[in-house]
């Protein structure tokens, strides 16, 4: 009940925030408007407003031809990511174990982050082929750099003193990574993660700009050898949607799993635990029933 | 090998009573030293002692004189250079259940409840019972945090994360406790009433303590015997005897006994205090 009361609440505040912008905005486009149709902005460059209206109008309501395109983008993104994201920290992973993996997989990894990695689009799609396999190996290749050192990193950020403390606690090494390492270095593989995320939208679409049959970035390209500037930029804001979609998906999940960096979430874990605890492990344990007896 | 013989007073040399120790320490020390890898910073130089059962030490000194090389090698943290060192009459070579020890930082982890972080060493061991789980509330309580149990250690004050760990210190069921400057980095009037609260605490579980502190009056105030250090070499310069009835209050240390306490400990450590 007052969960619901206060993400009203919250809803509201948002919506007073975003008051002022969208006031702004809704300002700016008649100004733009008139600058197109008095010739002060060529409109072959720029289209005017009422003309990007207009196409995201036809491509998302009319017709609606962007979304087979929308979801093959999307599905390579993720796609991409999640073996981008899976093979990161996997290595990351065995690196952190093994002072030795480490020495022989850095040299790679700092090759492939020094080379620009949309600079292998060619390649990739020599070798994957025009279909939906060489935007994914794309987008794997370059998320993968960002996730790998935020993994690592993460992982092998001690702290000395909290590691002496499990030490002695008698704890063995594999006790000591899977209870202080892994959990400790979350923060950073989801600031990893995060960035990796954009990145293979990054890959996914410029590899569709190269060479592809189906996609945001194929249909992108279409409208503009068109000249057809509403509708492209009608199609760009589908990449947006994508990105702020994922960006949020991935957002929650920071939220979930790194929970005790939020305060908000902070409060909800620990009032969690204390209800699983209390049926878990008999009522008595519980905060409410306590208090009343204690009185 | 011949070290000159420290205040303990039951030393003959090191070799006998490597063997003999007193018949009933909990902690016994013969000779011990300590020189850290690179060779030249002695950390260490021939400690030794005997810490009866139950008794509160204090050690002091100034910054660098080896009161946490002390406690590590205790805890089995790190191996002793030269000498002899047992808890319990078996020498220490690795970390063990019978000693636990405290840091300064509470060294909490942060995606854990209270009680979950109390729960740590025994979940280190072996998998937990409702028996554990009992005990770990008990002994939330017994450091005043019953009410907090379930909260996470960033949701918590610095004196209350020490307490936490204090809690978490007593799971382990270790009764030689080893704490470094445990609460140096609390303000004056939480350390002052932690201070108050271990002691009873301590008194309660029977524990042995070691407790490192900066502070000659909180060192002589908690202590029957304070361990008075010196630096470069780090050795311990002297032990003295703290004659005062438990429990104590607080007002014990404006009193002139008290005093001349705190002036004797000044007078070994020298000029600098
Ligand atoms: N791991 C180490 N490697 C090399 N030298 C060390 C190491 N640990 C401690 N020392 C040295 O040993 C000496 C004693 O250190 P120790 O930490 O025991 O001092 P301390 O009395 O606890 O000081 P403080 O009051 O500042 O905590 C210091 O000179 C320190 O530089
Ligand atoms: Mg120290």
């Amino acid at each position: 009940m007052s969960d619901r009361r206060s993400s009203s609440y919250a809803l509201a505040y948002w919506a007073l925030r975003a008051l002022p912008h969208l006031l702004l905005l809704l300002a700016l486009l008649p100004v733009w408007e008139l600058a197109v149709s008095t010739g002060f902005i060529t409109s072959i460059l720029v289209p005017p407003p009422s003309e990007i209206i207009a196409s995201i109008w036809e491509l998302y309501v009319l017709d609606g031809t962007i979304y087979p395109h929308f979801l093959i983008t999307l599905t390579e993104t993720v796609a991409g990511f999640a073996i981008g994201a899976a093979v990161a920290i996997t290595l990351a992973v065995c690196s952190a174990l093994s002072e030795t993996f480490k020495r022989y997989v850095s040299p790679y990894a700092i090759v492939l982050n020094v080379t620009p990695g949309i600079a292998l689009t060619p390649v990739v799609i020599a070798w994957f082929g025009y279909g939906m396999g060489s935007k994914v190996a794309l987008a794997a290749i370059i998320s993968f750099f960002p996730i790998f050192v935020n993994a690592l990193t993460g992982l092998l950020q001690v702290d000395r003193d909290s590691e002496e403390m499990f030490r002695s606690l008698g704890a063995s090494d594999r006790q000591a990574f899977l209870k202080l390492r892994v959990p400790a270095s979350l923060p950073l593989v989801f600031a990893g993660l995060k960035i990796g995320l954009t990145t293979a939208l990054i890959g996914a679409v410029v590899a569709e700009f190269a060479q592809a049959t189906a996609g945001v970035g194929v249909l992108m390209n279409r409208f503009s050898f068109q000249l057809d500037m509403g509708s492209s930029i009608a199609t760009l804001l589908s990449m947006t949607l994508i990105g702020l979609l994922l960006f949020y998906a991935m957002e929650f999940l920071d939220d979930r799993v790194v929970f005790w960096r939020r305060e908000g979430r902070r409060s909800v874990v620990s009032r969690a635990r204390a209800r699983r605890w209390a049926a878990k492990f008999g009522g008595h344990e519980s905060p409410e029933t306590e208090a009343a007896s204690s009185k | 090998m011949n070290m000159p013989t420290q205040n303990s007073g039951q030393a003959d040399t090191a070799d006998q009573a490597a063997d003999a120790g007193a018949k009933d320490a909990v902690v016994a020390a013969r000779g011990l030293s300590k020189t850290f890898a690179d060779g030249t910073v002695v950390a260490l130089e021939g400690a030794s002692f005997d810490i009866a059962p139950g008794s509160f030490v204090s050690l002091v000194g100034p910054s660098g004189c080896g009161k946490s090389t002390l406690l590590r090698l205790i805890a089995g943290l790190i191996d002793k250079s030269s000498g002899h060192l047992k808890v319990h009459g078996k020498p220490v070579d690795a970390p063990r259940t019978d000693v636990g020890m405290m840091f300064q930082r509470a060294t909490l982890l942060e995606w854990r409840t209270a009680i979950e972080n109390v729960l740590l060493p025994t979940e280190i061991k072996r998998s937990l019972t409702k028996e554990d789980r009992r005990n770990a509330a008990e002994l939330l309580r017994m450091v005043g945090l019953h009410d907090f149990r379930f909260s996470f250690p960033t949701q918590l004050s610095g004196g209350m994360q020490q307490r936490v760990a204090l809690a978490r210190l007593l799971q382990t069921g270790a009764d030689v406790l080893l704490l470094d400057e445990p609460f140096g980095a609390l303000d004056e009037f939480t350390r002052e009433r932690l201070n108050v609260e271990l002691m009873r605490i301590v008194a309660e579980v029977g524990a042995t303590t070691l407790f490192v502190t900066h502070n000659i009056a909180e060192a002589i105030f908690l202590a029957d015997q304070v361990f008075v250090m010196t630096p470069r070499p780090g050795r311990i310069a002297s032990i003295v005897e703290v004659p005062f009835e438990r429990p104590r209050s607080p007002s014990l240390q404006t009193s002139p006994e008290f005093n001349e306490v705190v002036a004797e400990v000044r007078d070994i450590l020298g000029e600098d205090h």
